[in-house]
């Protein structure tokens, strides 16, 4: 059991290994690359002087509030075009117009509108949220069984009463799928942010680094970001499964 | 059901709650805030930070790295930084482009030392004998229409090379060893300590060292407000001033002092900042240290309006 859980672990360690020992023998003298121990010794030292972990909570804080408030709307507007169709189809140019825009090229608008800080970082990633959130959770609304919505009738539901007590329970499932591709989209739209103009959080911190001429603390924050989206990750699936038992795996994969 | 439902509705609920207390606490503002690159140029401000010196004049100040110096403009007006130090090319373009903004203070200029730091630095198998070899070659910027870039083109200019036949890339300082090493381009515009450690490390030699030819005394970067910030706060921008000359001093005259404080805001290895001497601090700013800049950019069509040096610098 132990050695089949080592063995996806192999590789990527050799090609660690590999790598250490081609800079060390190598000398290779560089601003933007550093080996492996290097890399892990810096980590360590950024941990322990705090600096990783007050970037890691600016970072998230300002993902999951974009998240939130994205997810609210893209919600809210999701059921609301889903169930009208009249006003998904007034909206669906408005719409369309407006969700390729990529979200970082708002950064302009919103750092002359917004300033630096928590506020500009949250409606850019808000702003990228909403789109996967408001699409799939309309798909999921009208993919709803439609004998459902005739006993919603047959009870006299009120609009709001159909949407708390059938809609919304019978799509979560889909919805919460919708969820995890938003948080990992607001993880990298933050992260985005702030290497390009936000100077707090994990990516202003790399691109300080890369700045400092230290490759090895770029590249341990490189290594913690990632080890951050592959947590997220993992406790979002865990929560799904905890919340949803087999409907998870069922939205998963519809 | 219910209860997930009502789970997750708390969850949003708190997170929403705490990103508009999160603004509220951003848009609450009591100290001044400068914004920098991670360069040398505003070690007077930070020398005036670790030193007391802000303190001692009475004024709270705190200093914010920025990643890129053509995003100061933009911090400025959105009140983020309330003094910034672009450099006189980004100032002057986003004072053209509509931008209310106003120098308050000198920070660094072009001397005999800086000028000998700034050379193009040219790959192995290159040679550059004479400014017409660069004809046809791709030359790396930091950041095109940026200070390095300017001044390159107009030493093309002086000495009867037209500019067009180079081909300039943006090529970052981190990454120009690497640049370099691999042939990505034939030369890098840079400056110290990036010059050495190439040097050092074998990957070419120096092709040009165009500000010592340029032989220049104006700004590099200096410090700049929003008109109205200025106005409306001239005690401050008083007291700023007479803090900077205070630490100008230091700087150009201590550099153990100078180099603990760039390397702490830097976040660079103190050797490193140690190894190489920081640009000359010169805190008075006067309006026609701001015309060759205007004439050069003119010349080459980087401003659209014709700027008025009086307006520009705060009286």
């Amino acid at each position: 059991m132990s050695l089949e859980r080592t063995k996806p672990l192999l590789l990527p360690l050799a090609a660690l290994l590999v790598f250490e020992l081609w800079i060390r023998l190598a000398h290779l003298q560089s601003d933007s690359l550093a080996p492996p121990s290097a890399v892990l010794a810096a980590l360590v030292a950024a941990l322990a002087d705090l600096s990783i972990p007050i970037a890691t909570r600016d970072t998230l804080l300002a993902a999951f509030a974009g998240l939130a408030i994205g997810s609210v709307i893209g919600l809210a507007l999701g059921i609301a075009f889903g169930i009208s169709r009249v006003l998904d189809r007034l909206m669906e140019v408005t719409i369309e117009a407006i969700r390729p825009i990529p979200s970082i090229a708002l950064l302009p608008i919103a750092l002359i509108a917004l300033g630096f800080g928590y506020r500009m970082e949250i409606v850019i990633v808000a702003f990228a949220c909403v789109w996967p959130m408001l699409i799939l959770s309309r798909t999921a609304v009208r993919g709803i069984e439609p004998r459902l919505m005739e006993v919603s009738r047959a009870l006299r539901l009120t609009p709001v009463q159909r949407i708390i007590k059938i809609i919304i329970p019978a799509a979560l499932p889909r919805i919460f799928v919708a969820f995890r591709l938003s948080a990992g989209i607001a993880l990298i739209v933050a992260v985005t942010v702030e290497i390009a103009i936000n100077p707090l959080g994990l990516g202003a911190g790399i691109m300080l680094a890369q700045q400092a001429l230290r490759p090895d603390l770029m590249l341990a924050y490189l290594v913690w970001i990632g080890a951050i989206g592959y947590g997220l990750n993992l406790v979002l699936i865990v929560v799904q499964h905890r919340l949803f038992g087999r409907a998870a795996t069922a939205g998963a994969g519809s | 059901m219910k209860r997930q439902l009502a789970r997750l509705a708390i969850t949003l609920g708190i997170s929403l709650q705490m990103a508009c207390a999160l603004a509220d606490a951003a848009a609450a503002q009591a100290k001044i805030q400068i914004g920098c690159t991670a360069t040398s140029d505003c070690a007077s401000a930070m020398v005036a930070v670790d030193e007391g010196i802000f303190r001692k004049h009475g004024l709270d100040v705190e200093m914010t790295p920025i990643a890129i110096n053509s995003n100061i403009p933009a911090a400025i007006m959105s009140n983020s930084i309330q003094i910034g130090g672009p450099t006189s090319t980004v100032f002057l373009q986003a004072v053209d482009g509509g931008l209310d903004l106003v120098g308050i203070a000198g920070a660094s200029v072009m001397n005999p030392t800086s000028n000998n730091a700034i050379t193009a630095f040219v790959r192995n198998g290159i040679t550059i004998n004479e400014p017409k070899d660069f004809v046809g070659k791709k030359v790396g910027a930091p950041g095109l229409n940026a200070f390095l870039h300017v001044l390159f083109v107009k030493w093309l200019v002086e000495k009867g090379v037209d500019p067009k036949s180079v081909k300039f890339v943006e090529v970052t300082f981190p990454t120009m060893a690497d640049i370099i090493k691999s042939g990505g381009v034939d030369a890098v515009l840079t400056a110290e300590p990036f010059v050495t450690r190439m040097t050092n490390a074998g990957l070419g030699s120096v092709g040009a060292r165009y500000a010592v030819e340029l032989a220049r005394t104006d700004p590099i970067i200096f410090y700049a407000a929003s008109r109205e910030w200025a106005e409306k706060n001239a005690a401050i921008v008083t007291k700023f001033r007479d803090a900077i000359a205070e630490a100008a001093v230091i700087v150009n005259s201590d550099r153990e002092k100078a180099s603990a404080s760039i390397a702490k805001f830097t976040k660079q290895p103190l050797d490193l900042v140690k190894a190489t001497p920081p640009n000359q601090s010169e805190p008075r700013l006067k309006p026609e240290n701001l015309a060759w800049w205007i004439e050069v950019m003119s010349s080459q069509k980087m401003l659209q309006s014709k700027l008025d040096t009086s307006k520009l610098v705060l009286n």
